[in-house]
């Protein structure tokens, strides 16, 4: 367990100013700032949308509405790659294999670097949602701050269920980027995969591409009726792929007969 | 005391090539142990077999020791390893590159600016280690491979883009390392110069195969006997007769007679003879073959 915690430690600090860095900061604050510039253009739309009892929620859904279907599996896909890629470019694999640690807690702590950044993502998401709610009532003249108190609970549910159904994208790309040194592997997977979900969610079992779930729970935010939401739990389908990938993934590393 | 004990390694590329046969290895403790071998000889795949970089095949592999399947993470806190071109975080800098080390290795953290010190980096600053040179990434890796004391070192041509002057503080570094910190370093090269001021002992390996290990004072035994005298005449032809009737192996090249060397008072008079003989003798020469051409003979053949 020491051992993991320092290894945690040093793979937090190779994500310093790295590329997946920028990506999460820069994701996380994307969509909000276009929705807060969209309402210091629009002043007047914001100043009665704000009054009205649901606010935050249809704020939610619009700013999720840009992000789930594409935005939010590409991030992952290109950070989840990204991170594996610090390694191949710079060499290090050969080092860190010749470490005092097992080939698990290198595994692990790695994975749990992706998952850490991806929550940083979520918490910085949510920031700028509510940011791009409250901002204009401080710059926009005779504009109240909303009415409807923030929603945390319907928030952190909501995030939580996108951050489930996300796990499947992070753990097919974990598992493709620590194989292959060549960047393009990973993101012509991700992306394949990923235009193969956008292609699935009409289709009857899209449910069993891995990359759908992220659209498919905008769809339930938005209250949309499918057929099979009501017999298919799609977030224990995303935990039951991640679980699978992961352990695929770390079989894969432990049995690669060259470490770098 | 061995550091490294090897027996019997031999490992096959997935196309079926053999790239190490039946390699046997002895590093002694406090050694420096110079692994020498043109290009494609196999020293990167023995020492990435070393470090568990790559799944042994056949063959058994001891460091301190211990069996380093059986061993690997004890074994490893021991062992500081530069193979091929460093592993440099690009976007950190030196010691950032180094705190991600520490924190695994949990060494002190006072040996960061120590180990710079030492290979001379103290003053990058805020520089990031993608910006410097190959020197520079070069003395930082070593800089990583020092960084938690260890009792080995393995380097791997360690000298690749130094400039003259690098080299020698790099051999001065390592030799003090050795000598005062008894630190067992192997390091490999495929330029015998490069080392044979460094070593003590030496191995050296082709196609996958070991030629020669032992002391450089065993190596330079060989470079003795491998030495010969040059006779140059006025002719040559009777002078070789001669010799051959007195059971010496001589022969004739670009000019000169050569045969194997002999000691002071049989020169002495092998001369007298020739004269007597009325051949005129313009000049008697000791050729040494330096070490380079016994590296060079031992990897040809």
């Amino acid at each position: 367990m020491v051992t993991f915690f320092y290894s945690f430690q040093s793979e937090w600090l190779k994500t310093k100013r790295s590329l997946a860095a920028w990506l999460v900061v820069i994701g996380g604050f994307f969509i909000p700032s276009i929705m807060l510039a969209r309402h210091l253009l629009y002043p007047n739309q914001i100043r009665t949308e704000s009054q009205t009892p649901r606010f935050w929620e249809t704020l939610m859904s619009q700013s999720w509405q840009f992000m789930s279907i594409f935005l939010l599996p590409m991030g992952v896909i290109l950070a989840t790659s990204l991170i594996a890629q610090i390694e191949f470019r710079n060499n290090t694999w050969k080092q860190l294999h010749t470490t005092p640690q097992g080939f698990s807690v290198i595994f692990w702590s790695k994975l749990s670097i992706i998952l850490l950044m991806m929550f940083q993502f979520f918490i910085l998401f949510n920031i700028g949602i509510y940011l791009s709610g409250v901002v204009p009532s401080f710059i926009i003249k005779d504009m109240d701050y909303p009415q409807e108190p923030f929603p945390v609970g319907y928030f952190l549910r909501t995030s939580c269920y996108f951050f489930i159904d996300c796990l499947p994208i992070v753990a097919l790309q974990y598992l493709v980027s620590i194989q292959f040194r060549n960047f393009f592997v990973p993101l012509g997977v991700g992306i394949g995969t990923l235009l193969a979900a956008l292609f699935a969610i009409q289709w009857e079992y899209g449910f069993l591409v891995p990359y759908t779930y992220c659209s498919y729970n905008f769809f339930i935010l938005r209250g949309a009726k499918m057929e099979m939401m009501q017999t298919v739990n799609i977030h224990g389908l995303a935990l039951g792929y991640f679980a699978t990938f992961t352990v695929m993934g770390y079989v894969f590393y432990l049995l690669k007969k060259e470490k770098g | 005391m061995y550091s490294i004990e090897v027996a019997a390694l031999s490992h096959r590329f997935p196309n079926g090539d053999w790239a190490l046969e039946n390699v046997h290895l002895k590093v002694r403790e406090r050694s420096i142990y110079g692994f020498l071998g043109p290009n494609g000889a196999g020293k990167t795949t023995t020492l990435r077999l070393l470090l568990g970089l790559l799944q042994k095949q056949k063959g058994e592999i001891l460091l301190f020791g211990q069996s380093f399947e059986k061993s690997r993470l004890e074994i490893l806190r021991h062992v500081g390893s530069l193979i091929e071109s460093p592993s440099i975080y690009g976007h950190l800098t030196a010691v950032e590159n180094l705190t991600i080390w520490q924190k695994i290795y949990q060494c002190p953290k006072n040996r960061i600016p120590e180990v710079l010190k030492l290979v001379g980096l103290a003053h990058t600053g805020h520089k990031k280690a993608g910006q410097f040179s190959l020197g520079m990434k070069q003395r930082l890796g070593l800089a990583v491979a020092l960084l938690h004391n260890p009792a080995l070192l393995i380097l791997d041509e360690p000298t690749n883009g130094l400039d003259p002057s690098g080299i020698i503080e790099m051999r001065a570094l390592l030799k003090n390392l050795n000598q005062n910190e008894g630190i067992t370093i192997v390091i490999s090269s495929h330029l015998l110069p490069e080392i044979e001021k460094l070593v003590t002992d030496i191995g050296i390996i082709n196609k996958g195969k070991m030629l020669f290990e032992g002391s450089l004072n065993e190596l330079m035994q060989r470079q003795q006997q491998a030495s010969f005298l040059a006779f140059e005449t006025n002719n040559n032809a009777t002078a070789l007769q001669l010799m051959h009737n007195h059971q010496l192996e001589a022969h004739i090249k670009e000019g000169k007679i050569l045969l194997p060397h002999l000691p002071q008072p049989a020169i002495a008079q092998l001369n007298l003879n020739l004269v007597n003989q009325g051949i005129e003798v313009y000049g008697i020469a000791a050729v040494t073959n330096d070490l380079e051409s016994i590296f060079m003979n031992l990897t040809d053949h």
